[in-house]
């Protein structure tokens, strides 16, 4: 990143901050003074992080209350709290806002906030293309919960959907047919215009996940600081990369998927129509090759948050760093090879249940490396209990838990009893609350001091932990047993004879002590921000880039490029050798900034209207149709302008130094930072 | 059966009390309780539930020796209060050696898995030939088709949303929500769909299968050992005859009983109420169960002419008055328009395909795909529990299993939205008890 780089770009450096017009004579917002819209048409992938999050914590905490009215209506047998529709409702709403608008818009916080400023990067490489990310995943989000609007007219007597005279004779608005959608229980026959509206917000979601990942992966290539080689990156990074590959690897088959059951319900195609020689089975393979896939997508960003936090609390690297890295790879890439394990009893004959079944086997040892490794990164270690590392150890052990049950459905004649009953449903929440929430929490407590300047207060956090890990213990653990003794998922209600209500009202109860700790842990954020004194730059002694700049970080992030001599770079700066320093470069010609813009929300927009227009049409509502297409004409509309507004961009010349007010060691044989590293 | 299974079954069932058992009793409930896999009562749930034991020891040994590391280590090097200030510990990298040992010893507890898995899977898929099992062994009734003497049981099993259809091609009979198999025999299920996927587990027998539409999946089951395995299960040299008596105490203290499954696959909004039981049975219990529902139903003034009935009744149906039986099977026939969906063999206007068949439905133990039970202690029907449930379920179907197409077809969801709907039930609770009063009739 040399200066001769920036020569050619279409502005004098000493420009300074005025906002440049583009050829069409458009400005772009920058500097704007207003709050909406300089957070409606940022760039800034740390403004677009921190938007993420919010709205990954916002939907946590929906598809958590559509859990706790689950686990009411479990409660007791034969209970009648909720009707049949509605619980298939809520553990469909549940499980699609969970993977799609908690965990992997929680991930993707994270990938914005941190990938940037672990490589020592200004931005992403796309910045707009970052913005319209987070704008599609917010209009395919509402899309999804508007059925929850439309449901509640229809309860209340609206006669805006005319479902007996229209096309579709169910009344099912909010999706009922399960987060796998199953065909044909997903086609027109079996379900209303939820179907519709779960198709039409996860191809919208798709497109989000896409494009983001796109993104990140030409970031990571290509924006890296200079001396950032791929073997000096954090593993947090690297696991940024591995989602983001199997992200655009993935994410194509359930489009397809997707596309197809849409054609089917709306256009009369034959993909899935038995009738038609259509084939179900289709379906089952097209969304698992995407959908085991996805399990890694929400695993592996917590499996890298985790591999932040335990070597910078035990003090040491993390033990096999290239190994570890090497596992998450392998992993990705077995991830594809294991998708007929969900479907070990659709008979897929005995060679194929053989295959699948050792492969299934064999992911377990990179996910076991994975485990010993950071077992060995404590081993030796100086372990100090934060917040976050009290999370991360929590969930090293939650996870373990979790992966021995995967262990036990790896075997498929075991698995055809343990297939769809609890069983199931214990494995894969101790592997996405155990796993996936715990690593997510921890990584907000390790990094919410970065992000917002300020510390936590006290020590709430260990309730929060503690309420979280009882919590879901006590909900989950006995329902292993609930599978082992018959209990199929998915069902409203169960009969008293079957003996299961005593351990469901024990789940009933677990569940509500996790929310209370979902409940703690934002009390300690409201705390945190509200209360909290300043973090410093570099409140946990920490080893990564990110920690050498700033509390929050100024919106360039760094003053000078830095000059990456060695892993784990910041700490090797602060206790290592002469040689191993940062060398900060400073340009110039000052920060080259992009612009902000207006078009990719303008372009989300248009999924907006499309995503609630498509569905609501096939419910018979006139106009709608006409609707869909000016939804789809503003989406083009917006690209074709977001690609002609000019590139913009401008510079800044800021007068503070990075790494300077950084804490001296405490102790040990590094020197504390002197000026000579700010060249 | 895979290398020391007998050894292994003894040392499971008793690992399986205290790892299994422990936290059960902790929490109250009953570990054989009627849809437990821990109390597997065939082969095929056997295999399964000790492939299962087998993961269950291969992990509780992980579980002790990596979560015992990891505890350890966090013990050991946690920082405690007050400690003065270290160096930074030794910054070590990895150690290629450890690394290679740990995944080489991975591997190995997976071998100890993968083994008997692929073995378990070749078994479970691969119909055993026994001539003991063989229809022609144990059945004496009459064949549809010449051949089947030298063919196992088979159970075409048909699953519809919500309830199931089970039909025996070649004893020329179909049942619904509730079959009946011999204890011993391999018996050959196949699973059909017409609308959605469903799929059939009857835990204590086998795991899941699939009932997927399009699809000729199939699976076979067995209930309680045949006398060969029985006999190696005891220790005793095999085809030794003269324990006969033993076996017949064995089939009759553990096998000869109900069993209770369950619809396993989501499958639309009342997949809760889609239940099945299966009565197992001795061959010779099984032969006079088929010989009674191969009897059509009788004519509902109890004499045989359904054609005659039929022309007394429409022509007068007052004639029927003060008999509840005949009036009951007057308005199935007319008013009630049950003729559409349902089957009564033997009625000449009852011939519907779309509901459980239900010639001898007043023989079943439970309505409503296994939800309603009316089953008595000793395994018959509780005649009064029969009529209550009879009566709630014909006069409020939709109340109770939403979205079955009882009375409304197409639009039985409608009605849920809707219960004003001017369609509404069509029968009148005096009615539909005299309905149920002729449905009990038909054992």
């Amino acid at each position: 990143m040399s200066t001769a780089t920036t020569d050619t770009l279409p502005h004098s450096p000493d420009h300074g901050l005025v906002a440049e017009k583009s050829a069409l004579g458009l400005t772009r917002p920058d500097h704007s003074k207003s709050f909406w819209v300089d957070w409606l048409t940022t760039v800034d992938h740390k403004k677009i992080g921190i938007m993420y999050g919010a709205a990954a914590l916002f939907f946590f905490v929906v598809g958590g209350i559509e859990a706790l009215i689950i686990r009411a209506q479990l409660a007791v047998p034969e209970n009648d709290l909720i009707s049949a529709q509605l619980y298939n409702q809520l553990f469909t709403m549940h499980g699609t806002t969970m993977i799609f608008l908690a965990v992997m818009p929680l991930s993707a916080a994270f990938f914005n906030y941190l990938v940037p400023l672990q490589i020592g990067a200004r931005d992403v490489a796309f910045p707009r293309l970052n913005s319209f990310s987070l704008w599609t995943f917010m209009a395919g989000a509402i899309v999804l919960n508007a059925s929850w609007f439309f449901q509640v007219m229809q309860y209340m007597g609206s006669e805006a959907f005319n479902l007996k005279s229209g096309t579709v004779t169910l009344t099912d608005i909010v999706p009922a047919v399960g987060w796998f959608g199953y065909a044909p229980l997903s086609s027109e026959l079996y379900s209303g215009i939820g179907g519709d509206f779960w198709i039409i917000s996860l191809q919208i979601l798709g497109v989000a996940s896409i494009a983001a990942s796109l993104n990140f992966i030409v970031t990571i290539i290509n924006m890296r600081a200079p001396g950032m080689k791929m073997m000096r990156m954090p593993v947090f990074t690297w696991m940024t990369l591995v989602t983001a590959f199997l992200i655009i690897l993935a994410f194509p088959a359930i489009t397809i998927a997707l596309a197809e059951l849409m054609f089917d319900r709306n256009f009369g195609t034959n993909f899935f129509r038995v009738s038609q020689g259509g084939q179900p089975i289709l379906w089952q393979h097209l969304f698992w090759v995407f959908g085991h896939p996805e399990v890694y997508i929400l695993i592996l960003p917590a499996m890298g948050i985790v591999s932040e936090i335990l070597p910078t609390f035990s003090r040491k690297p993390l033990f096999g760093y290239p190994i570890v890295i090497f596992s998450g790879a392998v992993i990705g890439f077995l991830g594809f090879a294991v998708w007929s394990h969900h479907m070990f009893t659709t008979g897929l004959g005995k060679i194929a249940t053989a295959a699948f079944s050792l492969l299934t086997m064999a992911i377990a040892v990179p996910t076991g490396v994975k485990i010993f490794n950071w077992i060995g990164t404590l081993w030796g270690g100086r372990i100090k209990l934060t917040a976050p590392m009290i999370f991360a150890l929590g969930f090293v052990w939650m996870f373990m838990m979790g992966g021995f049950s995967g262990i036990m459905h790896s075997s498929a004649p075991a698995d055809a009893q343990q297939q769809d009953s609890y069983f199931v449903v214990a494995h894969f929440h101790y592997v996405l609350i155990g796993g996936s929430v715990l690593a997510l929490i921890g990584g907000i407590y390790f990094w919410l001091p970065k992000v917002y300047g300020k510390m936590w207060t006290g020590a709430l956090s260990n309730w929060v932990a503690g309420t979280i890990v009882v919590g879901l213990n006590i909900t989950f653990f006995p329902m292993h047993f609930l599978g082992l003794l018959g209990m199929p998922r998915r069902t409203h209600t169960y009969l008293a004879v079957n003996e299961w209500g005593a351990m469901n009202m024990v789940c009933t109860i677990g569940a509500f002590i996790l929310a209370m700790g979902i409940l703690l842990f934002l009390i300690d954020i409201y705390l945190c921000v509200t209360k909290g004194k300043p973090a410093g730059n570099d409140p946990w002694d920490g080893r990564t880039l990110e920690w050498a700049i700033s509390s929050p970080p100024k919106h360039y992030n760094f003053a000078a490029v830095p000059k990456i001599p060695a892993r784990d770079c910041w700490f090797a700066h602060k206790y290592g050798s002469a040689k191993q320093k940062i060398g900060w470069q400073k340009e110039d010609h000052g920060i080259h900034m992009p612009s902000q813009s207006w078009w990719p929300l303008f372009a989300s927009c248009g999924f907006l209207i499309l995503g609630i227009a498509f569905p609501i049409k096939h419910a018979g509502v006139p106009y709608m149709g006409w609707l869909a297409i000016l939804g789809l004409t503003i989406l083009v509309f917006g690209i074709i302008m977001w690609s002609l507004e000019g590139p913009g961009g401008y510079h800044l010349h800021p007068e503070e130094e990075d790494g300077e007010d950084s804490k001296p060691a405490p102790t040990g044989s590094g020197a504390p930072v002197s000026e000579e590293v700010h060249r | 059966m895979f290398p020391g299974q007998n050894s292994l079954r003894i040392v499971s069932k008793f690992f399986a009390l205290f790892t299994l058992a422990l936290p059960l009793l902790f929490t109250g409930c009953a570990w054989t309780g009627r849809t437990s896999t821990l109390d597997p009562k065939g082969p095929i749930a056997q295999i399964q539930f000790d492939l299962f034991m087998i993961t269950v020891y291969v992990c509780v040994f992980l579980f002790v020796v990596v979560g015992g590391a990891f505890l350890y280590v966090v013990w050991k090097y946690r920082e405690r209060p007050g400690q003065p200030e270290t160096p930074i510990p030794q910054n070590s990298h990895g150690n290629p050696l450890i690394e290679i040992g740990l995944i080489a010893s991975s591997v190995f507890m997976l071998v100890i898995i993968a083994v008997p898995t692929v073995q378990a899977i070749w078994i479970t898929h691969d119909m055993p030939d026994r001539p003991d099992s063989h229809l022609g062994a144990y059945y004496g009734g009459e064949f549809l088709s010449p051949g089947e003497e030298e063919e196992v049981l088979t159970i075409r099993a048909e699953g519809y949303q919500w309830w199931w259809a089970f039909e025996y091609p070649q004893l020329g009979l179909t049942t619904g929500n509730e079959f009946v198999i011999p204890a011993g025999k391999v018996v050959r299920l196949e699973l059909r769909s017409k609308d959605v996927i469903h799929s059939f587990w009857l835990p204590k027998i086998a795991g899941k299968v699939d009932l997927i539409p399009g699809r000729n999946n199939w699976m076979w089951i067995q209930a309680g050992n045949s006398y060969n395995e029985w006999l190696l299960d005891q220790g005793l040299p095999p085809m030794q005859e003269g324990h006969r008596a033993e076996y017949e105490n064995y089939l009759e203290a553990e096998v000869y009983d109900m069993y209770y499954g369950q619809c396993a696959e989501f499958c639309g909004d009342s997949h809760a109420y889609m239940l099945f039981r299966t009565k197992v049975v001795s061959p010779e219990e099984f032969e006079a169960w088929v010989a009674e529902q191969k009897q059509p139903a009788p004519a509902p003034d109890g004499g045989g002419d359904w054609g005659a009935w039929f022309a007394r009744a429409l022509g007068d149906p007052s004639s029927l008055a003060g008999d509840p039986i005949q009036e009951g099977a007057y308005l199935y026939h007319t008013k009630g328009t049950c003729i559409q969906c349902h089957k009564v063999e033997g009625s000449p206007s009852s011939n519907g395909v779309l509901g459980p068949d239900l010639t001898k439905v007043g023989s079943r133990t439970s309505l409503a795909a296994g939800w309603m039970d009316h089953m008595s202690a000793d395994g018959g029907i509780n005649a009064g529990k029969q009529y209550e449930n009879l009566v709630d379920w014909i006069y409020a179907s939709q109340d109770i299993k939403p979205g079955n197409l009882m009375y409304y077809g197409d639009n039985a969801l409608q009605h849920i939205i809707n219960p004003e709907d001017p369609d509404a039930n069509p029968l009148t609770r005096e009615e539909v008890a005299k309905i149920a009063t002729w449905l009990q009739t038909l054992q």
